[in-house]
């Protein structure tokens, strides 16, 4: 893979089987066979024959309704979902928002959910605890709520830890699913502003988000998926405006607010 | 399976901090929490004891206490393997929003379950020792083995217990993604497997070609020397040993292979 390129995505195909008509229990699955019942599935193309080159410093948005394939391609890109088809090459290190507050113990103090969050993701005790401070001030948690149990924070308080981590670790590729729509107004200027700094580091982000004036604002190209395939790969105001046209509803202030 | 190693390997600190925050916020409301994990087997280990005794018609004083001790330093153990067990199969689908949202290898939530085992394991040690201690002072014509070279195999024993129990959480944390109502199932299991090893029952009650039952137990053959070591003051057996390191392996090998070649499938299944 090129030097220049952060992910190399070539013809990848994602495909699972899911259950349709029963629960996944040993029980049912015995009363099935007994009776010569095969458990009947629906393979789900949740991505098909996609390629694409993500160069490092760049912002990649992601388009697309709901079920169109964006957060299996970004679990896909992570190492989370295995390609069906396809490679996925990827030159650095990742760090994922992908579900908002994932692995937060809500009994744990926010220092202690830090302190996982980062382990999980490589980091050794030291460098994570050299970060907790940085990350606490980014999430601007009020003064001693970082000792606090997670359960006593409010949501927003949640989301902008979770986003704050994924911020702060250091990563070479950053991929952000729905995690923009964590805190207020004055925390989204941050947000866009650290993001900004971490692509004057050369660092990569890839951001699925339905937010459309937040992928024209921050982003230097974008893709739209629809079913699980590419359809368009551009810059993020045409796309944005094809996709609206596609999407038949107009340049309304709701369309790039919230989508 | 080179490199899964390798991650594993670096990744160790991460299943280490996680069953100690685990512990932390599972203890943080109770004061008593901590002590109902040692509690819990040494009061089942009285109820037992009388059942044992009942049936069996009175303790004499020569053979009550070492009933009590054998049926406590069994009991001990196997909770240690079934805790392993237990806490393994739910781990993966409990990490679920983990497993959803970053990459690492999967078998550090089995593996922290088992260092948790085992933490919840070390405190019924010197419960142990106090409880044949003072068992002694009443019933003084009773044989216990005291300080002598042999209690050395104990702590290779555990450590055979430890592996086959993880291997085993392998299997039945794969399982339980696949078949939700497994760990339902394993309640029960472990319950009948409690009474099919040396817990209740002295091992050395079974001769000749009856033995098997001791070796075709994953358990057996630690438990037996368990009860060789604590309760005859002998060294294990060369069968047991045979049987602890080969239990312990393929526990690892079965349960590694199922685990990681199952694994990539834990994402879409969770």
């Amino acid at each position: 893979m090129p030097e220049e390129l952060a992910v190399r995505i070539e013809n990848l195909s994602i495909r699972y089987e899911v259950n349709v008509d029963t629960k996944r229990t040993l029980k049912n699955y015995i009363m099935r066979a007994s009776k010569g019942e095969k458990v009947r599935t629906r393979t789900v193309k949740a991505v098909t024959d996609l390629s694409l080159d993500i160069p490092h410093g760049s912002v990649l948005g992601i388009l697309g309704a709901n079920g169109a394939g964006k957060s299996t391609l970004m679990r896909s890109i992570a190492g989370i979902l295995p390609p069906t088809e396809g490679r996925i090459t990827v030159n650095g290190k990742i760090s994922t928002l992908l579900a908002l507050g994932v692995g937060f113990n809500p009994a744990l103090s926010g220092r202690d959910n830090i302190i996982l969050g980062g382990l999980a993701s490589g980091m050794t005790r030291a460098e994570i605890e050299s970060k907790t401070d940085e990350i606490a001030a980014f999430a601007a948690l009020p003064e001693g709520f970082i000792d606090m149990p997670v359960r006593t924070y409010s949501s927003g308080m949640y989301g902008r830890v979770a986003f704050s981590v994924a911020v702060n670790m250091q990563p070479d590729i950053l991929l952000l699913d729905e995690a923009l729509s964590a805190g207020d107004a004055s925390f989204k200027e941050k947000s866009f502003n650290r993001m900004r700094e971490l692509c004057e580091e050369a660092r990569t982000i890839v951001i699925v988000s339905h937010a459309l004036q937040t992928v024209i604002d921050l982003c230097d190209t974008a893709i739209w998926m629809h079913k699980g395939v590419m359809v368009e790969h551009g810059k993020p105001q045409d796309l944005v405006s094809h996709y609206l046209k596609f999407l038949d509803v107009g340049a309304l202030p709701s369309s790039f607010e919230d989508m | 399976m080179g490199p899964y190693l390798k991650e594993f390997w670096n990744r160790r600190a991460f299943a280490i901090e996680l069953s100690r925050f685990g512990d932390k916020a599972e203890y943080l409301d109770s004061k008593l929490g901590k002590v109902w994990l040692i509690l819990n087997p040494l009061l089942l280990a009285m109820v037992y004891f009388l059942l044992v005794t009942v049936i069996r018609g009175s303790a004499s004083k020569t053979s009550g206490l070492s009933t009590l001790a054998h049926i406590l330093i069994e009991l001990f153990t196997f909770y240690f393997a079934q805790n392993c067990i237990g806490g393994g199969a739910l781990s993966i689908t409990a990490g679920g929003r983990l497993i959803l949202n970053q990459a690492f290898p999967r078998a550090l939530l089995p593996l922290s379950s088992s260092i948790s085992a085992f933490w919840q394991f070390v405190p019924t040690i010197p419960v142990y020792i106090l409880v044949v201690i003072v068992g002694e002072l009443f019933f003084p014509k009773t044989y216990i083995p005291g300080l002598r070279l042999t209690y050395l195999w104990a702590p290779f024993i555990i450590i055979c217990v430890g592996i086959t129990g993880f291997g085993l959480a392998l299997i039945f944390a794969t399982l339980n993604v696949y078949f939700r109502d497994t760990s339902k199932l394993l309640t029960y299991i472990t319950r009948i497997w409690l009474y099919a090893s040396p817990v209740l029952w002295r091992p050395d009650i079974l001769h000749g070609w009856h033995q098997i039952i001791l070796y075709i137990n994953p358990l057996g053959p630690t438990l037996a020397a368990t009860s060789e070591v604590w309760i005859s003051g002998k060294s294990p057996t060369h069968l047991e040993l045979i049987g602890c390191v080969g239990w312990s392996f393929l526990a690892m090998l079965v349960g590694g292979y199922f685990f990681i070649s199952r694994e990539r499938d834990f994402a879409i299944r969770i």
